[in-house]
């Protein structure tokens, strides 16, 4: 019934001199489907959105096999500007926004590639998911709190009315009860507009009851992966990502998490 | 808005307009008078001495104002787009040597002159904006400083083959059978030439490309998951900003008669970037005074060492015999106190004093 939107067949991608950073990695985003990417640290999250994004070259990288569809095309080797006027609007991670730039202008930029009679709407619509956006709309971005840059780097990506949603360590540095508050409107936006998200997530707890399916990379693997109630509640994820522990008590993981959460 | 009757605005609003709009029509009344003055050196009937007038005279003004045109153009590409170019001067020679091509040699009109120098200025800019396809930060600057080479030799080369050892004599301007011949003309024709193109370069920044390509310049990784294509804004924004750069080299040369492609060495790409950092960069009103600062204040200086010489004493003495070195010493000392203490430039200190006093900054 549901379409596949984004569809990774077997990638292998690899670093110049560093070796395979991704092998035979496999991942679907369904039309709609709400996906997290979980994994700790060197696991190969970056990379794996890098590839989709088409900037693995940029870092030095380059595709060793497998394909990547979107829309039902393919999309290796098409420029990252190209991608997103496919439907992909990307939120890198560490909130990029223009600093020097109005919230109004930032997301006058994301707006860039609609036609112009569309702009007003989309905007408007941004502003409706986050009031905050609105208040601090002629503010030089660079002004705004770490939440509100997050908000407008979100909105930047959803202007443009995209058909996927790719949104990579979002809860990085900021506090807890506005990372809550960021993915309640990301909810929002997936139930009245339908769009299809993959959330790279540190926060593994955050993302396994905001995503409906999850993958698990390890070493550059697909270790697990299912509905997100599944995989919360394997022994895998359990143990190395949300913090419960064995009866050998491993104090190193448990303190990590403490600090995750 | 400048015929109230014809808008119902109530009153205070009509009022507000009325004060928005009451400086820049002095300043614009100022601009008009400033040659009169200029060129009678007399206010009013009174007789003004060298030194009330600052030692400036119209044919300065004239030079500011297409100095000023440079200065905008590279404040377009280094303060707007964050390329740095330090081979502007190369895009002023192609656009006087394509204005001695044009009009000297074939004879043509000259405003089509200038349209040629543009045009040859923005296709050779393209050129030069090749290596930022490939290459970032320094190493573009140092491409630029090929490029700039490269155009000189070509240009010195065509000079020495059509022309003469002397330089290339440009064709006096005329526009419709109206002879720029004097420097009242010239001003007047000057003036809303670089008005023009203010006004345009600030129109472009609130476009789509303009955006842009701030966007690009404050982070080019998050403009390139906006959807900006960087590479091609890249270019553009480089042709641009050579085809102004040119333009004003076309109006440099004409307004000098003759020109060689000596001139334009490196020292005379390096003082635009001293204009718009003195200025203040990535403001066109910063290129303005930046422009202005650069032309000016030298024949200041000088008026008042000249003076100071007359009145004798050592240090007149001193003053009278080191005038360039005088100057060098005062925008040695502007530069550095500017960049330790408004790196905004001049056109930046207004900002900083409100920051300071006010909270953030309002746009």
């Amino acid at each position: 019934m549901s379409e596949v939107l984004l569809g990774i067949d077997r990638l292998a991608v690899s670093y110049a001199r560093k070796g395979l950073a991704l092998e035979n990695v496999s991942l679907t985003v369904e039309q709609g489907g709400i996906v997290a990417l979980l994994g700790a640290n060197g696991a190969g999250k970056s990379t794996l959105i890098r590839a989709i994004t088409g900037l693995l070259s940029l870092h030095g990288g380059a595709v060793a096999a497998g394909r990547i569809d979107f829309a039902g095309q393919p999309i290796l080797g098409l420029p990252s500007h190209r991608l997103v006027r496919l439907g992909m609007a990307q939120v890198p991670e560490g909130r990029l926004v223009f600093k020097q730039l109005t919230v109004e202008e930032n997301l006058q930029v994301g707006a860039s590639i609609l036609p112009r009679r569309a702009v007003r709407e989309r905007m408007d619509a941004v502003y409706t998911l986050f009031p905050q956006l609105l208040e601090r709309r002629s503010r030089a971005a660079g002004w705004l709190s770490g939440g509100e840059q997050q908000m407008l780097a979100l909105g930047r990506a959803l202007v443009a009315a995209p058909r996927l949603l790719l949104v990579d360590e979002l809860s990085l540095g900021l506090a807890p009860l506005i990372v809550q508050a960021i993915y309640k409107q990301l909810r929002v936006v997936g139930d009245t507009l339908g769009t299809s998200m993959l959330i790279v997530e540190q926060n593994a707890r955050l993302a396994l009851e905001f995503a409906a399916t999850a993958y698990v990379l390890d070493r550059g693997r697909v270790v697990l992966s299912g509905p997100a109630a599944e995989v919360a509640a394997s022994a895998l994820v359990r143990e190395s990502y949300l913090g419960a522990r064995r009866a050998s008590a491993r104090t190193d993981s448990a303190g990590r998490d403490q600090v995750r959460v | 808005m400048n015929n109230p009757g014809s808008r119902a605005a109530p009153a205070p609003a009509a009022a507000g307009a009325a004060r928005r709009w009451i400086g820049p029509l002095i300043g614009v009344a100022l601009l008009l008078y400033l040659p009169v003055l200029l060129t009678d050196r007399s206010m009013f009937g009174v007789r003004l001495s060298n030194m009330q007038l600052l030692n400036l005279g119209l044919t300065q003004i004239n030079l500011m104002l297409i100095a000023i045109l440079g200065a905008l153009s590279l404040t377009y590409l280094t303060g707007v787009a964050g390329l740095i170019s330090i081979g502007h001067a190369a895009f002023y020679a192609v656009g006087a040597m394509a204005g001695a091509a044009a009009g000297t040699q074939w004879g043509w009109p000259f405003p089509l002159v200038l349209v040629v120098a543009a045009l040859a200025g923005g296709l050779a800019g393209a050129v030069a904006g090749l290596p930022s396809l490939r290459v970032r930060g320094l190493y573009f600057v140092l491409s630029t400083l090929a490029v700039h080479y490269i155009a000189i030799f070509l240009i010195t080369e065509y000079q020495l083959k059509f022309f003469d050892v002397v330089g290339i004599p440009l064709k006096p301007a005329s526009l419709a059978g109206f002879e720029l011949n004097t420097p009242m003309r010239w001003y007047f024709f000057l003036l809303p030439v670089v008005a023009l193109v203010y006004w345009g370069l600030h129109n472009s920044m609130r476009t789509r490309e303009g955006r842009a390509l701030m966007a690009m310049r404050d982070h080019e990784l998050a403009a390139t998951s906006a959807g900006i294509d960087v590479r091609i804004l890249r270019l553009k924004a480089f042709a641009f900003s050579s085809a102004i750069a040119a333009m004003a080299g076309a109006l440099f040369s004409t307004l000098m008669t003759n020109v060689t492609a000596e001139f334009f060495n490196i020292d005379f790409a390096i003082q635009f970037i001293a204009m718009i950092i003195i200025g203040g960069m990535g403001s066109l009103r910063g290129a303005v005074i930046g422009a202005a600062v650069w032309l000016l204040l030298p024949t200041i200086i000088t008026g008042f060492a000249n003076q100071a010489g007359d009145s004798a004493g050592i240090v007149g003495r001193l003053f009278l015999d080191n005038k360039p070195q005088l100057v060098n010493l005062v925008f040695g000392i502007l530069v550095i106190l500017l960049l330790l203490f408004a790196p905004g430039g001049i056109a930046g200190i207004g900002a900083q004093l409100r920051e300071r006093l006010g909270g953030g900054r309002q746009r």
